[in-house]
């Protein structure tokens, strides 16, 4: 039995506008959403903002009903039984807030252990195994407000885990992580992962769903376009070539020009500050950069690199497709 | 459930402690109370007593710092982003926000203690309760029904995210509605039946029957009616909201 499971999972936010004629405006943030996360899986979620990443797990984790369709987890029905839910996961989210700052570590932990019925007992021995785990041992007693954005992010993991659930939902954990902070906490999820707990990881960050993730589900506007192995979904651009080119100060008709050229897949824009990158995909074997260089005349060009698909390319694919 | 509201009280008093800010402001709002409540009933026309006048002015603050503080709670869990995590956790709601409104309440005692040992050491107003007994008992009970009212104004704003300004704005209504800024009698006969059912009036009636003589027992015993009452529909309120915020998606973190 999958520990995870969604069927059809829809969720419509509604709000309204306007003060003598208000206006009722729904918008469709989850749109039959259907997955299954098999036990000490860890499945990424993986999406460009708003694709409905969030709105899912907070499905999952009993804080929103679905409009419709169904979720469980561990057999529970997320929005009938919710306490039971409650009991077996733990729900970590990225950023800096959801702890008590004015508090330290230690306190913060003792807290949640209460909410969660730790019994009294095992508290301490609990709390002192996810201080090492996290590498937070020795500054438990320091204020969170002292803290850096890495150590919050891991006293969240650790907070979340207080209560030993046999499911996480880790929402965007590595965001506005430096590079460092941002691999020490992979090093931990990927702990978490061989310690036999089954995860669902949202992130938008293409190499660590790459290099975490068993199984990736790519959402975008609300549905799932592509569900498989890393492997599996990069395959699904091997037989593409990758050309990016650096421009500076090109005109979207000179973009349009490149898109519509015979043998361009598709083209991404990405803004590097003054310069743009032309991330253009094509059929393996198609000569095209002469024809690229050629519709964009009279732009000012930079470097220009011919390199094989990654899951990122993948991922563009995917996502520019809906 | 009783380790985890003693965790909840001392760590909400922990957090009031970390802030200069706060702590000031407890210390000293007391101060000024107990000081205009002084001026206005020593020039005033009313025979009511000078202590009297101390125990108006330590309901009021009472209110303000335990009632207002209780409602401000789910505001500032929103605010650290806390909120989600309560509600995510299996522990029902009530259970974590009581321990929150039980410390602000708590500091009742302080309101007090600083309010009649500042209008004895500065303005002489003597410190003689008629039934002192019944004294110390009024007190737990007029905190509990106050920190229970805010309990309760904290409840029904758990869907609003300007939770704050509405849980401000019930502030100098209170004070009036329970006759704590001026007599009852002075406003109209609608008002009384209103004020019965305020918590805060039935604590200033136990105080100041037990202080100034009468039976504050009925008044003891109204105080724990509506505290309990406030109790269950804060229970109810919580349930209810929760279920409407999770079809809303009113937990937002910001």
């Amino acid at each position: 039995m999958p520990v995870v499971e969604t069927h059809e999972l829809r969720r419509v936010y509604k709000s309204t506008t306007g003060f003598v004629r208000r206006r009722v405006k729904a918008t469709e943030a989850v749109k039959g959403v259907s997955l299954q996360i098999e036990e000490g899986e860890l499945f990424g979620l993986l999406g460009p903002n708003g694709a409905g990443k969030t709105t899912t797990i907070k499905i999952l984790t009993t804080l929103l009903l679905p409009t419709s369709g169904s979720a469980t987890v561990l057999g529970f029905d997320v929005a009938k039984q919710a306490k039971e839910v409650r009991r077996q996961i733990g729900y970590v989210f990225g950023g800096e807030r959801g702890l008590y700052d004015r508090l330290s570590a230690l306190d913060n932990l003792r807290y949640f252990a209460d909410i969660y019925r730790v019994p009294p007992r095992a508290q301490r021995s609990r709390i002192d195994e996810l201080l090492e785990l996290v590498g937070l041992k020795g500054r438990e007693r320091e204020r969170v407000e002292t803290y850096s954005r890495g150590m919050k992010q891991r006293l969240h993991i650790a907070r979340g885990l207080v209560h030993d659930p046999p499911v996480l939902f880790l929402d965007e954990p590595t965001i506005g992580l430096d590079p460092v902070g941002a691999r020490e906490l992979r090093g931990t999820i990927a702990g978490l992962k061989d310690a036999g707990k089954t995860i669902l990881l949202t992130t938008h960050y293409m190499f660590e769903a790459d290099d975490l993730c068993d199984r990736i589900a790519v959402i975008a506007s609300g549905e799932i376009v592509a569900e498989g192995t890393p492997a599996t979904l990069k395959s699904r651009v091997a037989e593409r070539h990758v050309i990016e080119i650096e421009v500076f100060g090109a005109e979207a008709a000179a973009i349009d020009r490149v898109r519509a050229l015979e043998g361009v897949s598709s083209v991404a824009v990405e803004d590097h500050d003054q310069a743009q990158l032309l991330v253009v995909q094509s059929a393996r074997g198609a000569a095209l950069v002469d024809s690229l260089l050629r519709e964009l005349d009279g732009t000012r060009i930079g470097r220009v690199v011919s390199r094989e698909p990654t899951l990122e390319d993948a991922y563009v694919d995917l996502v520019g497709a809906t | 459930m009783i380790r985890l509201a003693a965790r909840g009280v001392l760590l909400q008093f922990k957090i009031l402690s970390q802030s200069a800010f706060d702590m000031l402001n407890a210390a000293f709002w007391p101060l000024v109370f107990a000081t205009i409540a002084y001026y206005l009933f020593r020039s005033g026309s009313h025979a009511r007593s000078l202590f009297d006048a101390s125990l108006g002015a330590t309901v009021m603050t009472m209110w303000a710092t335990c009632g207002i503080g209780a409602a401000f709670a789910v505001q500032w869990q929103r605010r650290l982003g806390t909120l989600e995590l309560l509600v995510a956790s299996p522990t029902p709601f009530i259970a974590l926000l009581a321990p929150i409104t039980i410390a602000y309440a708590a500091l009742g005692i302080y309101s007090l203690a600083s309010t009649l040992l500042w209008g004895r050491v500065l303005f002489g107003i003597p410190v003689d309760p008629v039934h002192p007994f019944l004294f110390v008992v009024s007190l737990p009970a007029a905190i509990l029904a106050i920190g229970m009212l805010g309990l309760l104004v904290s409840s029904t704003l758990i869907l609003y995210r300007a939770a704050g300004a509405l849980g401000n704005s019930l502030e100098y209504p209170i004070w009036l509605a329970t006759g704590l800024l001026v007599p009852l009698s002075l406003l109209p006969g609608w008002v009384r039946p209103i004020s019965w059912l305020l918590a805060p009036t039935w604590g200033m009636r136990a105080l100041r029957e037990s202080a100034l003589g009468g039976s504050p027992l009925p008044a003891i015993g109204w105080c724990l009616v509506t505290s309990a009452a406030y109790a269950a529909l804060a229970a109810v309120f919580l349930g209810h909201f929760e279920r409407l915020a999770r079809e809303k998606a009113s937990f937002a973190l910001t």
